[in-house]
């Protein structure tokens, strides 16, 4: 259940990833005509920037599913199967300590508690944590920068789902399954 | 205890980026300033907030959508008509098209895998050894991340704040360099076994490889005249590139479908991210051992053993070819520019594009060479000749590279003569 | 304690020599039980970054823009009005009246910091690329700022595209065509060279640049009342210092330019058109009592 969950989850962020890139390249194609005809558009860049980051959050999320990731197998390749087995748990264990992790400091800094607290105050909520995330703007596109940064809470909940599911969803010991 | 966590954790094949970032928390949490966490997140996010890396998707969208409208291929029978008749011809044009290709490629393994495919079968055929042809078509990879543009140098500069303009100038000598060096060790090895004869193009065949050829050099042209000329930004120019290759591939050369683009941006989005993850990652653990001083403290270390720039270039070339052994190119300039260029700047006086140009090279050395060798791998994948029996003709291609580390250590001009 | 500091500028400049000034005299003057580290060129982050981390406690101390602040605490952007100095001393002056002053009394709800004295930077320029003979060849024009809501608004106003961009790649976009101008004060467009790829640099003087000097507010609530006396009445005297730096610099970095630019002119409000006009109905109803109460110290202090 949760297996199938984590693949739907990475299917969505995959399609929305690759979207995103399209978007950026049609942002920055956009900046360079708009340039040269006279007509700059000053928000472009920051759009295109924020683009990037989500795809690039999304697409690290569903990586973690998919397991394209960078890592040094060296050693590992020259062990045993069943050393190798461990190992994966234990790797699955600590990408999902890092997933934990994320979500915690997303919630130190987000601090949703505190802010139903004051009744989505925003004022009031800063005076009491000195957490001034829901007062910084964007740059030039006029919206609030929390917005933008949702992007890491996503990311942290995405992560958190997939690392579960890979650790849940391993099959069990070859030896133990032959038994 | 950080150190071992560290590496115990890249033993076991924890993904790069994410040792990174669990480096880091186990770092702030053993100093006790805790209060880092709750900017932790925020610190992800903003490292890559960088306009410089939108060069990245960009870069891995050119290099797509080349390989899909058949513009490889078009630029290996350009190489021919300059080169092909020659004694060894198709070794230099394997040489030529690399270069060529490097002015458009930011990435050696991309290049290698493109490449391999198509030139290694080609001088089978004409009587070359398999080994050797696989040999000269992986190091010619090396090219693509020295002659610009540079998915390398884009990192490098965003990690290192300064301008990826002037980075890519910084690679063009370098690059020259390394192509004469090649040049040579295919003379070398020619002069030693023997090659075999190519024949020259006739003319109408020479016009019409010509002519098939010059749609697809216009995406060199937009790039490097781009930047140049200031129509467009080094980022501008990939994305102008992407647009070009695809016209090219869909009109002018009708290899290439519109519906296959969702599939390229899906491949573009997720080689991208990994990427760009890792760069997120590698900014939060710069962050933290700054906010620790660390880089001063190992400063001190190296600083005792020498005060000579270029001894310390060489030992940290040293340092560069054991780390390129084992960890993937683009992986080890992100762990290691943040700890690294502040001593080479502070404490050396070294430009920070001699040193960028330095490690970038003696990084994608270690793409060709074992135990972690990705770039060999790809090469023997694609051309299905042993790791071992590539080896045993890329080595005098090493050397040469090694000999050019050397120079561009001692001589920063040869990295600083073409920035304004 | 080991108090760290952070700020965007590198190394040679007046903020962080400044900044290093302070260190040292407040080490001696503790007697050894404090100290500062200094971390400058944006080492631990933009100035949005480092205001984080000065909220959350992660850093103890900064020398920070006022733009950067006027973004949590907006009346602030009031310093920005057009022509409200008429040139660099006359915007030292207004710096140091009480109104400035007492504008700082609202940090520590508003942004989490206290602000312990004011500094500053080099009155405004416009580099640009191609001939500038009127406000009119700025419209539709991409111009680099550094992105705060007065300079936007100014820019705006004038139908331009004001476009942020960090530091260290405005020297490439200029050159390359990425902006068509830039927004600058003298001592930048001189050290780092930026009229080598301009047609016209406009002297202006149209907006002053403060500083701030910041401390934590959450580490200030954990400081003794001697530490507090101590360490706010050397910071705000070493960040006064450098508005002397910058009255006593201004004119020979504008001498040097002058020398080598290709064209140089000194123009004043009018060449703006109703640009200023604009400015200034946007923030009549933005800050109107700060507005006022600048213009007021802007002319107790005019000479
Ligand atoms: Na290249
Ligand atoms: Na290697």
């Amino acid at each position: 259940m949760l297996g199938r969950i984590s693949a739907f989850w990475a299917r969505i962020e995959i399609t929305l990833a690759a979207l995103l890139a399209a978007g950026v390249t049609l942002l920055i194609l956009l900046n360079v005509v708009t340039r040269n005809i006279g007509a700059a558009l000053f928000w472009v860049d920051e759009l295109a920037i924020y683009a990037m980051v989500w795809m690039t959050f999304l697409g690290a999320s569903a990586a973690l599913h998919y397991g394209h990731t960078v890592a040094i197998t060296i050693m590992t390749d020259r062990l045993p199967a069943a050393v190798q087995h461990v190992i994966a748990r234990l790797v699955d264990a600590i990408v999902l300590g890092f997933a934990l992790a994320m979500l915690w400091f997303c919630w130190l800094w987000f601090a949703p508690a505190a802010l139903i607290g004051n009744g989505f105050d925003v004022e009031a909520f800063q005076g009491a944590t000195f957490n001034f995330i829901y007062a910084e703007p964007t740059a030039t596109l006029g919206v609030k920068k929390a917005w933008v940064w949702l992007a890491m809470p996503v990311f942290a909940l995405g992560a958190t789902l997939h690392a579960l599911a890979n650790m849940l969803g391993r099959s069990p010991l070859p030896q133990e399954a032959a038994e | 205890m950080t150190p071992l966590i560290f590496i115990f954790q890249l033993l076991i094949a924890v993904p790069v980026a994410i040792v990174l970032a669990l480096t880091s928390v186990w770092y702030i949490w053993e100093s006790g300033n805790t209060v880092l966490y709750a900017s932790f997140a925020q610190k992800m996010f903003s490292g890559i907030e960088n306009y410089g890396l939108l060069a990245i998707p960009l870069f891995m969208l050119t290099g797509e959508l080349m390989n899909e409208g058949g513009m490889t291929r078009r630029l290996i029978n350009a190489a021919r008509v300059f080169v092909g008749g020659f004694r060894g011809g198709l070794a230099y044009i394997n040489l030529l098209a690399n270069m060529f290709m490097a002015a458009i490629i930011g990435s050696a393994t991309a290049q290698i895998a493109v490449m391999s495919r198509a030139m290694v079968p080609e001088m089978e055929k004409e009587g070359y050894d398999k080994g050797f042809a696989a040999a000269t078509t992986a190091a010619g990879g090396l090219l693509a991340p020295v002659i610009p543009p540079s998915m390398m140098f884009v990192i490098y500069g965003v990690l290192a704040q300064i301008p990826i303009g002037d980075m890519f100038l910084a690679g063009i000598l370098p690059g020259l360099l390394l192509s004469v060096a090649f040049a040579g060790v295919i003379a070398l090895v020619g002069f030693r076994k023997g090659f075999p004869k190519g024949r020259w193009y006739n003319s109408p065949e020479a016009v019409s490889a010509l002519l098939q050829c010059l749609p697809a050099m216009l995406i060199p042209i937009a790039i490097i005249g781009g930047v140049l000329f200031g129509i467009a930004t080094p980022t501008e120019s990939a994305a102008v590139a992407s647009l070009i290759a695809f016209v090219i591939g869909w009109l002018v050369y009708g290899e290439f479908k519109p519906g296959a683009l969702f599939g390229i941006f899906k491949r573009t989005a997720v080689n991208a991210s990994m990427i760009v993850f890792m760069i997120a990652a590698a900014n939060v653990f710069g962050w933290v051992i700054i906010y620790e001083a660390l880089p001063q403290k190992l400063a001190a270390l190296i600083t005792s053993v020498t005060s000579d720039p270029f001894l310390f270039l060489l030992i940290v070339n040293v340092i560069l070819l054991v780390v390129g052994m084992l960890i993937d190119g683009i992986a080890a300039i992100i762990l290691i520019t943040p700890i690294l260029l502040p001593i080479a700047m502070t404490n050396y006086d070294i430009s920070p594009y001699q040193f960028g140009v330095v490690m970038s090279l003696n990084l994608v050395l270690g793409l060709l060479t074992p135990p972690v060798g990705v770039g060999l791998y790809i090469a023997s994948t694609m051309s299905g000749v042993s790791p071992g029996g590539i080896l045993r003709a890329l080595w005098p291609f090493l050397i040469a590279v090694g000999l050019v580390l050397i120079l561009l250590s001692r001589f920063a001009w040869l990295s600083t003569a073409l920035i304004g | 304690k080991d108090f760290r500091l952070g700020l965007i500028t590198p190394p040679p400049h007046i903020w962080t020599k400044a900044a290093e000034a302070f260190g040292a005299e407040l080490k001696e003057k503790s007697g050894g039980a404090h100290s500062v580290t200094v971390f400058p060129a944006q080492q631990l982050g933009n100035e949005a970054e480092m205001l984080q981390q000065l909220q959350t406690g992660a850093l103890d101390m900064a020398f920070m823009t006022v733009a950067e602040v006027s973004n949590r605490a907006p009346d602030l952007g009031a310093f920005y009005a057009p022509f409200l100095a008429s040139d660099i001393s006359h915007a030292g002056r207004i710096l140091r009246t009480d109104t400035a002053k007492g504008l700082l009394d609202q940090l520590p709800a508003k942004a989490g910091v206290v602000g312990t004295g004011y500094g500053m930077a080099g009155l405004r320029q416009i580099v640009a690329r191609g001939k500038i003979d009127s406000a009119a060849d700025l419209a539709g024009k991409k111009i680099r700022i550094t992105p705060f809501t007065p300079n936007l608004d100014f820019y705006n106003a004038l139908g331009a595209a004001p476009t942020p961009m960090p530091l260290p790649d405005v020297y490439d976009a200029l050159a390359n065509g990425q902006v068509d101008a830039i927004d600058m004060d003298a001592e930048l467009i001189w050290v780092l060279k930026y009229y080598e790829n301009a047609d016209t640099v406009l002297q202006s003087d149209h907006m002053m640049f403060p500083m701030v000097g910041l401390v934590s507010a959450k580490v200030w609530a954990g400081l003794s009342e001697e530490d507090r006396a101590m360490i706010g009445e050397m910071m705000a005297r070493h960040v006064d210092g450098t508005i002397d730096s910058y009255v006593a610099k201004e004119q020979p970095w504008l001498d040097e330019i002058r020398g080598v630019a290709k064209t140089y002119k000194v123009v004043d409000a009018s060449f703006f058109a109703d640009a200023v006009a604009k400015w200034n109905t946007i923030w009549e109803a933005k800050a109107p009592a700060t507005l006022e109460a600048l213009r007021k110290a802007a002319q107790d202090t005019a000479q």
